[in-house]
């Protein structure tokens, strides 16, 4: 039973409500970084472990500190903080491992900390009231798990057509960004097929 | 050392000083806070309970959650009648959709207010919305087709005289209009927003889970006052 | 230094959204409608221009490697401001923005503008930028938010366009939001290669 619901939240969060393609977050790192495969790959990896993560220590924080302490106003200050130390964590281990991917990713790794889908994944955990369910923490994280799946496969999507585009005949006013907007529109259009669908 | 103290020392200090900052302006703004959502409810147990008279309200645990509810009674025909208000929530489509719900003493909805709920404007959302009789045109030409100030959204409207004895159905006729009244209240249905079946299910579901919930905690009333209504 | 100049560069030149190329979470997710777009460019601003003047205050003792997470507490500390007192005060839009009001916090224009400029720069000029900075987002928004909230709801600032059409809804969706910002930079990359 608790496995399903699990599923659920999984498929929800990758599929019905991608966090990229219907919820409109994580765009910034979305547009930047999926022009190639291998670095969309890198990057979905790094966001991954660092919403689950997030997921993880904002939950606890929130259900052990702010409520106890009646300051949930410091949520938003508290969340942000938590992720800045888990993406500056998150560099140092990256630099010592691969230093080639560190290279590829540059800015957009420190970027991760106003990655809106991060921040977002840590508040909508609050507000989808898994802080008064039994299982809270590990649907929170499972949910960080999904945003960061579905974040990721909304990027190699993109970066695979991304490939393809730069071999294509563009006009030129179109090239850039107006023209990969509105392959994410088409993205987004297939995705809304997901809508609706009954888990 | 030097390099880790003094950047802690001043991290330190914006954070405190943050805090006290916010914690001033958390002061300032709570009351209000405080305020708009008693006044909300409050105006939605008066839409939902017309003319009745609040006798008791109660914050009780039923099935490890928490179940608020009211019980109304006013007079009529000389005799007093009950009717019953409790706080619902269910999963939609973007988070818990929260109602205040008013039923009379034979099952049938008084009325809904939907208090709290994310889901996606456009769609789900439109659950609170209002039929305006006014264009954007006629607002500006000076023309007014009827006070929108009280209207109440069409989604919530339609709950009002159903029975919750039988099941509620949704029948996917469109935006309510006034034509499809008497076919909804024979099938005991409601009309879905299109595009948004699964909001109005999440309310139907909360709808069905607060009764239940209702009767638990009225039989517990019923027991614990020995017997005597 | 101009004055002018720096308020105005925010508005077509440097426009964060359309020409930087940053805070495009929000746009795309709040122009929903024109309300929504207002109410979003007012608290933005706030922050921003809070921001800016506060960082270009500080910029003489904030130690160079840790001034982001100093930055971040800054920015999250006006964000929590607004939350709270849209929440007291306006509790409409409060619900109708929902978790874009804290999202503020990681909106890129504002911790890119702290970066860029009122890091480096003096007091008036950075909160000249921040106000021009903010209008620009606005503008752009309330663009976007007109030609959704007419094309998918069929609305304008919650009023019926044409009675009794049915809209769009794949407009006020993500699909619409995308189309709509792809063409608008079409738009401008074919406005600006005719002046060019």
């Amino acid at each position: 039973m608790e496995i399903k619901i699990l599923l659920g939240i999984l498929i929800s969060t990758i599929f019905i409500n991608n966090y990229v393609l219907s919820q409109m977050l994580g765009l910034c790192p979305f547009l930047g970084v999926s022009k190639k495969l291998d670095s969309a790959l890198g990057m979905g990896l790094a966001v991954i472990f660092v919403m689950v993560m997030a997921s993880f220590f904002t939950y606890l924080i929130y259900k052990f500190i702010l409520i106890p302490y009646d300051i949930v106003y410091l949520s938003t200050i508290s969340f942000i903080l938590v992720i800045a130390a888990l993406v500056q964590l998150v560099e140092m281990v990256i630099q010592k491992v691969s230093p080639s991917l560190y290279q590829a990713l540059g800015i957009f790794l420190p970027l991760i900390t106003t990655n809106c889908a991060v921040l977002g994944v840590a508040l909508l955990n609050i507000n989808s009231g898994f802080i008064t369910s039994k299982m809270g923490l590990l649907e929170s994280m499972v949910q960080g798990l999904g945003a960061g799946l579905g974040f990721t496969l909304a990027l190699l999507l993109m970066a695979g057509i991304r490939e393809r585009l730069e071999l294509a005949d563009i006009p030129k006013n179109l090239k850039g960004l107006p023209i990969t907007f509105i392959t994410a529109g088409l993205l987004a259009l297939a995705f809304l097929g997901f809508s609706g669908m009954k888990i | 050392m030097n390099t880790i103290i003094k950047p802690t020392l001043i991290l330190t200090a914006v954070a405190f000083t943050a805090a006290f900052v916010l914690s001033h302006v958390e002061k300032i703004t709570y009351p209000n806070i405080l305020k708009q959502k008693k006044e909300k409810q409050d105006k939605a147990l008066l839409l939902i309970l017309p003319g009745y008279k609040i006798i008791k309200e109660n914050k009780t645990e039923i099935d490890h959650a928490e179940f608020h509810y009211w019980i109304g009674e006013k007079e009529v025909e000389g005799k007093p009648v009950k009717a019953y208000a409790f706080i619902a929530a269910s999963a939609g489509y973007g988070g818990p959709v929260e109602s205040i719900v008013g039923v009379d003493e034979h099952n049938r909805i008084l009325g809904i207010s939907i208090l709290n709920q994310t889901e996606t404007p456009g769609l789900g959302a439109r659950c609170m919305e209002i039929a305006s009789q006014n264009t954007l045109f006629g607002k500006l030409m000076g023309v007014e087709n009827g006070d929108d100030g009280n209207l109440s959204p069409w989604f919530q409207e339609q709950f009002s005289g159903l029975s919750l004895d039988s099941g509620i159905n949704i029948l996917k006729k469109g935006d309510w209009s006034p034509a499809m009244k008497n076919e909804l209240m024979e099938r005991n249905a409601i009309t879905s927003i299109t595009g948004a079946t699964i909001t109005g299910r999440a309310v139907i579901r909360s709808l069905d889970s607060g009764f239940i919930k209702l009767q638990k905690a009225l039989s517990v009333e019923l027991n614990s006052a020995g017997g005597q209504k | 230094m101009n004055y002018w100049s720096e308020f105005k560069k925010g508005i077509w030149a440097k426009n964060p959204i359309l020409v930087i190329g940053i805070g495009m979470c929000p746009t795309l997710a709040v122009s929903t409608s024109v309300s929504n777009a207002f109410w979003m460019t007012l608290a933005t601003t706030f922050v921003l221009t809070g921001s800016n003047l506060i960082v270009s205050l500080v910029k003489g003792f904030v130690p160079d490697h840790i001034r982001m997470p100093i930055f971040i507490s800054i920015i999250a500390t006006f964000v929590t401001v607004v939350e709270l007192m849209l929440n007291a005060f306006q509790p409409g839009v409060f619900k109708a923005l929902g978790i874009f009001i804290p999202l503020i916090v990681v909106n890129c224009i504002i911790l890119g503008r702290a970066e860029e400029f009122a890091s480096k720069n003096g007091i008036i000029t950075s909160m000249l930028d921040g106000l021009g900075m903010g209008l620009g987002f606005g503008l752009t928004l309330s663009a976007l938010a007109f030609v959704r909230e007419s094309l998918g709801a069929n609305k304008l600032f919650g009023l019926t366009l044409i009675p009794g059409m049915q809209p769009s809804t794949a407009m006020i969706l993500a699909p619409g939001a995308f189309f709509t910002l792809g063409l608008m930079l079409w738009g401008m990359n074919v406005i600006n290669s005719r002046k060019g």
